[in-house]
């Protein structure tokens, strides 16, 4: 446990400072092994900040959250290049998943913390963008071999919009053998509305995506046959 | 459609204040208009909370009165409000769209527009670091990786406030662009909103 730098970690991300985060993870870094980072700095501090964030305790804000995202980026994007210059493929270990913002949804944000902690957890993302039909949604996940879509919405009007793609899901037979994540604003001030919409989960924050998405995945893996329940 | 028995009502955001009075002062709408903060936005359920009760109190207040609300999909029941009946809501995603209409809204929206409606271009510091907690380098990088530029919405009921546009673009790292809007789009949303809240009242 390192609980002077996670504090320290989570102060600089109170205060926004993207640069200060990375002084504390490099700072951290000299005294120990940086892959052990996400398990022993990143992911206890990131839990911490999940909590107060999800109670809006006062100094947790959206820019905080996007701060949030991008320490675990940099994290992300060090380990990355410290196993090339070793010469080692760090590929995902998990996925690969497809997120987007539903049809006629220009809200990014939100989308793009949860790419962030997956990809820090791990996980292949491929992300759509803004916008995206449910054509295209279902044309990139049968190609990558997705078993999880998450689709974001911020509001009712464009929620709608994921149960034209959970239809779509269910023409093309993909129902069951695709989960598909919901959230967003709306999904969360109402998450009753995720089953009403054909959803098959959800999370509270991106913070806890990932441990959604790898529900989804291994329920995904049980209705396909490949592993027992 | 039959006349309803109580003068119309309407509870609008106050993004829209000083143009639906603009639109009250030409003779275009004769509409008694209740404004709530336009800050509720950045928190959904309190607009939710207050909404409701200012729906409840005007209905109170003006037995059988048909309601318009001036308003965008803001807060998580807010189709559950519009379908209420005697109930009717300008149609748009939100303010911008209100504003602007759906056309010009989601090309400018696929181009990475951010849009500053003029109340709000006002309150820029309170608005984005205030509401939204963008310190420092943070600003810059946040708007720079969501959006190309801030358009700023002209609706021609202030002079445009070219230095604070220049500070707030400044403080984002976005170029601003001024783009004169008209307030028709406005206006016959408010007036589809006024037919639907008379036709739902009818019953």
């Amino acid at each position: 446990m390192e609980p002077d730098a996670q504090q320290a970690l989570l102060d600089a991300i109170q205060q926004a400072d993207r640069a200060g985060a990375r002084a504390v993870i490099e700072a951290w870094a000299e005294t120990h092994p940086f892959e052990r980072v996400v398990p022993d700095l990143l992911s206890p501090t990131l839990e911490t900040f999940g909590r107060l964030w999800a109670h809006r305790k006062l100094g947790f804000s959206l820019a905080t959250g996007y701060v949030a995202a991008k320490v675990a980026e940099d994290v992300l994007a060090r380990l990355l290049e410290e196993a090339g210059a070793r010469g080692e493929a760090r590929a995902p270990l998990k996925g690969p998943v497809v997120l987007g913002n539903v049809e006629d949804d220009f809200h990014p944000l939100g989308r793009k913390m949860v790419g962030a902690f997956l990809r820090a957890d791990g996980w292949d993302v491929q992300d759509l963008g803004v916008d995206v039909t449910p054509a295209r949604f279902i044309e990139a996940a049968e190609a990558c071999g997705a078993r999880v879509i998450g689709a974001s919405a911020m509001m009712y009007t464009t929620a709608k919009n994921a149960a034209r793609l959970r239809e779509a899901m269910e023409q093309r037979g993909l129902a069951g053998r695709v989960q598909l994540a919901l959230g967003g604003a709306v999904f969360k001030l109402r998450p009753e509305l995720v089953a009403t919409f054909g959803g098959d989960g959800t999370a509270p924050s991106a913070l806890e995506a990932p441990a959604l998405f790898a529900e989804l995945w291994q329920r995904a893996s049980i209705l396909a046959g490949e592993v027992e329940p | 459609m039959s006349a309803p028995a109580a003068p119309f009502r309407c509870l609008a955001c106050a993004i829209f204040r000083r143009e639906i009075e603009a639109l009250r002062a030409s003779g275009c709408l004769d509409l008694p208009v209740e404004y709530l903060p336009s800050m509720l936005h950045m928190v959904p359920e309190r607009l939710d909370a207050r909404l409701e009760a200012a729906m409840a109190a005007t209905r109170k207040e003006v037995a059988g009165a048909p309601l318009v609300l001036a308003y965008g999909d803001c807060c998580g029941h807010m189709t559950d409000y519009e379908t209420q009946p005697g109930t009717g809501r300008t149609q748009g995603i939100n303010c911008c769209e209100i504003v602007l209409g759906s056309e010009v809204y989601r090309r400018l929206r696929r181009e990475g527009a951010f849009f500053l409606m003029p109340e709000w271009a006002l309150e820029w510091r309170k608005v984005f670091v205030g509401q939204l907690g963008l310190l420092g380098p943070c600003a810059r990088e946040f708007m720079q990786e969501l959006h190309t530029r801030v358009v700023y919405l002209d609706t021609g009921v202030l002079p445009v406030p070219h230095a604070t546009l220049a500070e707030a673009g400044d403080f984002l790292g976005l170029p601003v662009e001024v783009l004169p809007v008209s307030l028709d789009p406005l206006l016959a949303s408010l007036q589809q909103a006024i037919h639907a809240a008379g036709a739902r009242d009818a019953g």
